[in-house]
């Protein structure tokens, strides 16, 4: 809900999304770019969120809400790479250490996942996913995909919310009122789900019938103005920010230590 | 305004869409429709009143070939329904249908490509595409909301999209099921008015409804349902004199009736006024009645 909000209320809404799109694809180029050394994938970082929070008008706040559990998994990752268990046969305990390979690793991975992190927040921070799978349309992906992805993006919302009125018609009804009453409204609320799942599902079948949808759904791609204009100002930020990440790796070709 | 005889009534070609001894048993066994016959004229308002149960929406399912009767025929312009791919493609073109539930009907993520998806279907290019969804929306009041994503909106402004995605089709026959549930005051003005509006460009509308004051209201004619089979078919301006039918329906008389004759009775109107369609006709009439002879009327 949190990203939805921020894709339909950004200040680059209008903007294309195939040039916002490109400019993350260099993100993620710059991410791989630059892992290697640290400065440079920092450096990145910031240039991306610092484009999310600024260009795009998206709240600090929400920014890391939306982040946070992204980086939970990145924290426990690279701790995990930095310190292994290791058991002492002669004393028979455990111990907690850390190797220099593993901290480079986990650096590595970190700050590569980091820089991913910021480019695919960038994007779907200021991209509306309908936007993105019109988009993917023009790419020309399989059709089967895009409708699965249509539907789940609309079911998700459909479910959550039938979700949400089952939850409450429960709880009013006591039905989390002590720990084995939750358990039993909570099994009766995924029993009911599926056979909701099951009405919508043919209940959007015959909708789609009716309005004589016979396979692919097809949608009016959204106008955008200024495409061009937006793309190749993406196209320059994008090759800034790679050149930025090859920065390093281009000094040390001309000057080897 | 909302008197009928106000409203300008296209001229009509007999029967567009017919339903004939139609006979449907759903897979669990239960009886859908059993004999159901039912005729709906050209540029006519039609209202379905019937009990829950008693096969509206299996009724409408059949109209567009959504569902094969086990027996009788579904006619459009005098033609048995086809029910081959072209055939069936020719009948929801000409034939729309809006469902109760617009959460069962809208599945794009925004309200103007969900619009689009029925206009693409017909196979029109994306210009007359554009054109028409912009058209559909302005005539639900929605053109401003045509970005928004669809879980954003509310019920009535998801049951409008829904309308406008079947106008964009531009149907000759409209059915709607139940389009007033759900709806608060206005927003059932406003589809009234709509509704007003497609009559008045010569659409031929049949909704589903349990509500008689607003049948009596709007409609042409009334076709009542029961146990699976239309069971009167009933000119509204004559509706007074078959409280018999509608009782063996389990309906009354609508309310704007029983307050005329009980005006007439006072000496309030004259017994040879004409049937108002509803309250605020009624009050409307009284106004002007008290208005143009202030010292006899007592109202």
């Amino acid at each position: 809900m949190l990203i939805e909000q921020a894709a339909y209320a950004n200040r680059w809404r209008t903007v294309t999304p195939g040039a916002k799109a490109l400019f993350a694809g260099c993100g993620l180029v710059a991410a791989f770019l630059a892992a290697a050394t640290p400065w440079q994938a920092a450096a990145v970082t910031t240039c991306l969120a610092l484009v999310t929070l600024v260009g795009a008008g998206i709240a600090p706040r929400l920014y890391l809400r939306v982040a946070a559990p992204a980086l939970g998994f990145l924290a426990i990752g690279c701790l995990s790479l930095t310190y292994s268990l290791n058991f002492d046969s002669d004393s028979g305990g455990l111990s907690l250490a850390a190797s220099a390979s593993g901290r480079t690793q986990a650096l590595e991975t970190g700050a590569r996942a980091l820089t991913a992190l910021a480019a695919l927040l960038f994007l779907v921070l200021s991209t509306p996913l309908s936007d993105l799978i019109a988009l993917l349309r023009r790419l020309q992906m399989p059709e089967i995909l895009l409708d699965i992805m249509v539907l789940c993006y609309r079911t998700l919302f459909v479910f959550s919310a039938a979700l949400r009125d089952i939850h409450t018609a429960q709880a009013a009804r006591l039905g989390y009122a002590a720990p084995r009453l939750a358990l039993r409204s909570s099994a009766l609320l995924l029993a009911g789900l599926v056979g909701q799942i099951w009405q919508r599902a043919h209940a959007l079948h015959l909708a789609a019938e009716a309005r004589n949808g016979d396979g692919p759904l097809r949608f009016l791609a959204p106008p955008f103005r200024h495409a061009r204009r937006d793309t190749t100002i993406a196209a320059l930020a994008g090759l800034a920010l790679i050149a930025l990440a090859a920065s390093a790796r281009i000094a040390a070709r001309w000057h080897p230590a | 305004m909302n008197s009928r005889s106000a409203a300008p009534i296209p001229p009509r070609n007999g029967p567009l869409l017919e339903f004939d001894a139609l006979r449907y048993r759903y897979d669990d066994g239960t009886a859908g429709l059993d004999g159901c016959s039912l005729s709906v004229q050209s540029g006519s308002r039609n209202a379905l009143i019937g009990a829950n149960g008693s096969g509206k929406t299996t009724l409408f399912l059949h109209a567009n070939g959504l569902l094969r009767p086990e027996a009788g025929e579904v006619r459009y312009a005098g033609t048995p329904l086809d029910y081959r791919r072209a055939g069936l493609r020719a009948a929801r073109t000409h034939i729309g249908i809006v469902f109760q539930n617009p959460e069962h009907q809208l599945f794009s993520a925004n309200v103007r490509e969900d619009v689009s998806f029925g206009p693409l279907n017909l196979g029109l290019d994306t210009a007359t595409v554009s054109a028409r969804v912009d058209a559909a929306l302005a005539a639900v009041g929605m053109q401003t909301l045509a970005e928004r994503p669809v879980h954003n909106l509310s019920f009535g402004q998801k049951k409008r999209v829904a309308i406008a995605g079947v106008l964009a089709m531009q149907p000759r026959v409209l059915l709607l099921d139940e389009p007033m549930a759900g709806l608060d005051a206005r927003m059932q003005d406003d589809l009234l008015a709509l509704l007003e509006r497609l009559h008045h460009d010569g659409m031929t509308i049949l909704l589903a409804t349990h509500d008689i004051d607003f049948a009596y209201r709007w409609a042409d004619q009334i076709h009542l349902m029961a146990a699976g089979r239309c069971t009167a078919t009933l000119a509204t301006a004559s509706l007074a004199e078959h409280a018999d039918a509608l009782a063996a329906a389990g309906l009354r008389l609508p309310d704007v009736i029983h307050v005329q004759r009980a005006l007439v009775a006072h000496g309030v109107l004259p017994a040879s006024a004409p049937a108002a369609t509803c309250l605020s006709d009624l009050l409307a009439r009284l106004e002007r009645l008290r208005s143009n002879a202030p010292s006899t009327a007592s109202v």
